[in-house]
């Protein structure tokens, strides 16, 4: 492997490339036109300008990213996360390319990808499933039956949706109809497929994450849980790793239940297996994601690992040499994401130039920023401008540390979020477990803003 | 412990010293763009969806079903009739920088499923100008559908008959269009797509002959320039004049069609045929 092209942009570019370049790796970044100034693009050994902002002229196209990867004779690709990142059409381009694409293999990523048929996966090796159609159910007389059946509220989802889209909630069966046609529409449109399936819709669930990392020789290790609960929107603003609060035996159920899936689905490389958790601790699969996710850090925090670093060994072939019983976790870390919006502003996105930039540090704070200072927050994309991760001996510490370095955190020129992230770590249904998947948007919200 | 034994070592990291990345300038916005990255985007811009000119070779892939197509004549160069001064040496440039012995690549292949004869003009060799060869192999492919009772599809772009070859290029005229009126004599569909430019002696010949003549959009098509025509009539062009826009207006050619949906139309005539 001499060299990488990252076919990304913002933080997770900056996070590759860095890697990339430790292990003496040439690295080729990609950017749009909105893009052109951006950090990546200048700490890359080589940098080609796509297209326009537009990311499906740029950042999703195929063609166009094969061209230049064989322009600059590129060895690998790392897909980053979004985008192009669970995208078999495009591993498979990698490798009639003859380029070595950092993730699993499109079989795989077809598979999982496909969340009905991932789910029938599931329902087929006895792994927790909530009710809900067995795959795929696209007629509505059908669905509707089943939701009668199962009984309200259900979840409509896109069988090929991701980053939190093409999923909708039905309360009251007279709303079924609208919203099963809406799912399905939307889905088209962003996914460019209508397929749906529908679930028991639980409540008050926290979502719990396994990170899993596969090397493709039949072994796969598990680097423990992350608790993702804090979302809005169904974005995820503060993660944390161990998740706590769950009892020995149903944490190890659910690690032991993610190695489990890797292995029926032939997967190879990273990939994060997220669950549902019930509050009287029964645990139900959600999805898998066939990529690195946003919030690695905090695993990497407690297993001191370079889970990219990882990610290229495993492309490369390289066997682990270390079992799970080798594979131990020291304290805690908590990431707290900081967007570029306000939330006293209904979070209204808040792109513009960055003025200044004072970024926290000490022992055991690490920040993955996409930006520097005179940088700009394009309206494009997403809204993440950076990470600031904490690591502690124990949750009270990493809950500290995280609060005293987003007081550090200072950014003039646009709005961020940090004093909202503040406010999650404060709270004591926070420090006390006491939170769900709908809790930032039932309880702190209207305690803060109403 | 590590995790793995192995480590991704530098020391055979065998980083290759690389050419030169070239980059192409849209004549429309003015921006400088990876060449093989217009090349992968239908060679169009990838920010005002300007063509630019397609290579005959990469015509061919987005025409073609994958690995159909079968070459003809490939060989064939020009021999240089006139023994034209500096003719070898402009040769040799457009060999190299294109690939190709000549202007035209011709052979089969299936369209849609459909079989069929298919000549592509490369204007990137000599502005791909008609000299014996082109009007050669163009016969020679002709000659073929004739006996295979196949269609024949020609994208033309062209500057014209190859001044080099003198009164031999304008002989290629009449010879591709005899072999043309062959094809029409025996009922086998003809079809021609004109793309920026086809001008000249190619325009004067076998690329109006179509049964159904196509154009890409924004295509230069005439005979004569502008400057000399407007010489002649002693009077101002319209704005759009020798536009694809202002000839399928004027009604010398039958459709306009995007460059993306070039390949369906041309599966869908040959279905109809």
């Amino acid at each position: 492997m001499n060299s990488v092209l990252i076919a990304n942009r913002g933080e997770i570019a900056v996070r590759i490339i860095r890697t990339c370049k430790k292990l003496g790796l040439n690295t080729i970044a990609i950017f749009s036109e909105a893009d052109k100034d951006a950090y990546y693009t200048k700490i890359a050994d080589h940098a080609v300008c796509i297209g326009p902002a537009k990311a499906e002229k740029s950042y999703l196209n195929i063609d166009g990213i094969i061209a230049v990867a064989k322009v600059y004779d590129v060895s690998a690709i790392h897909p980053g996360i979004g985008f192009l990142s669970e995208n078999s059409n495009f591993q498979r381009a990698c490798e009639k390319a003859g380029i070595i694409f950092i993730g699993p293999d499109a079989k795989s990523m077809d598979l999982l990808g496909d969340k009905a048929k991932a789910r029938q996966l599931m329902i087929d090796n006895n792994i927790p499933v909530p009710q809900g159609s067995d795959g795929e159910i696209n007629d509505y007389k059908e669905a509707k039956a089943l939701a009668d059946k199962i009984g309200y509220p259900v979840i409509i989802k896109a069988s090929h949706g991701g980053g939190g889209g093409g999923i909708r909630i039905v309360h009251e069966k007279e709303k079924f109809k609208s919203e099963f046609m809406l799912v399905k529409k939307e889905a088209k449109a962003a996914f460019g497929s209508d397929s749906v399936y529908i679930e028991q819709y639980l409540t008050k669930t926290r979502h719990i994450e396994v990170q899993i990392l596969a090397d493709g020789h039949d072994n796969v290790l598990h680097f423990g849980t992350r608790e993702c609960s804090m979302q809005r929107k169904n974005q995820k603003l503060v993660e944390e790793a161990p998740a706590p609060f769950i009892p020995d035996e149903i944490r190890h159920d659910m690690q032991m239940c993610a190695v489990k899936i890797a292995k029926i689905a032939g997967y190879k490389n990273a990939g994060t297996v997220e669950f549902l958790l019930t509050d009287d601790n029964k645990f139900y699969f959600m999805e898998m994601n066939t990529r690195i996710q946003v919030e690695h850090p905090v695993t990497e925090a407690v297993y001191g690992i370079d889970l990219i670093k990882c990610q290229l060994q495993v492309a490369l072939n390289h066997k682990f040499a270390l079992t799970q019983n080798d594979i131990n976790a020291n304290g805690h870390a908590i990431e707290c994401r900081i967007n570029a919006e306000n939330p006293e502003k209904n979070f209204a996105p808040s792109p513009g130039k960055i003025k200044s930039m004072q970024l926290p540090g000490g022992f055991g704070v690490r920040v993955d920023s996409g930006y520097i200072c005179k940088d700009k927050i394009s309206p494009f994309y997403d809204s993440m401008v950076l990470k600031v991760i904490c690591h502690g001996q124990d949750r009270d510490e990493a809950i500290m540390s995280s609060y005293q370095a987003l007081s550090e955190l200072d950014i003039q020129g646009i709005d961020i979020n940090s004093d909202f992230a503040q406010a999650i770590l404060m709270h004591k249904d926070f420090k006390n477990g006491n939170v769900h998947t709908k809790w930032i948007e039932t309880i702190l919200c209207a305690e803060i803003f109403d | 412990m590590k995790l793995f034994n192995e480590n991704i070592d530098k020391s055979k990291n065998n980083i290759k010293e690389l050419k030169k990345p070239e980059f192409l300038t849209c004549q429309e916005c003015d921006k400088e763009i990876l060449k093989e990255l217009v090349h992968s985007n239908l060679s169009t811009c990838v920010y005002c969806g300007y063509l630019f000119r397609v290579p005959a070779k990469k015509r061919i892939e987005m025409i073609a079903d994958e690995n159909t197509f079968v070459e003809i004549g490939k060989g064939k160069a020009s021999t240089d009739p006139l023994q034209f001064p500096e003719y070898d040496e402009k040769l040799k440039k457009a060999k190299k920088a294109t690939g190709l012995k000549e202007a035209i690549v011709c052979g089969t292949c299936k369209i849609g499923g459909y079989n069929t004869g298919l000549a592509v003009m490369d204007s990137y060799f000599m502005m791909g100008s008609m000299g014996q060869m082109v009007g050669e192999k163009i016969t020679d492919l002709a000659e073929v559908c004739l006996e295979k009772q196949l269609p024949l599809i020609i994208f033309c772009a062209s500057g014209g008959a190859r001044m080099q070859e003198g009164i031999v290029s304008l002989l290629q005229m009449s010879r591709t269009t005899v072999a043309i009126n062959k094809l029409n004599d025996a009922g086998l569909l003809y079809v021609t797509v004109l793309t920026n430019p086809t001008t000249g002696g190619v325009t004067a010949s076998f690329a109006m002959q179509g049964d159904i003549i196509l154009a890409e959009p924004k295509a230069l098509i005439g005979f004569a320039g502008p400057r000399v025509i407007k010489q002649t009539v002693k009077d101002d062009l319209p704005e759009e004049f020798q536009t694809a826009e202002y000839l399928l207006e004027k009604g010398m050619i039958d459709k306009i069609v995007e460059r993306k949906d070039l390949r369906n139309s041309l599966a869908h005539i040959l279905s109809l045929h």
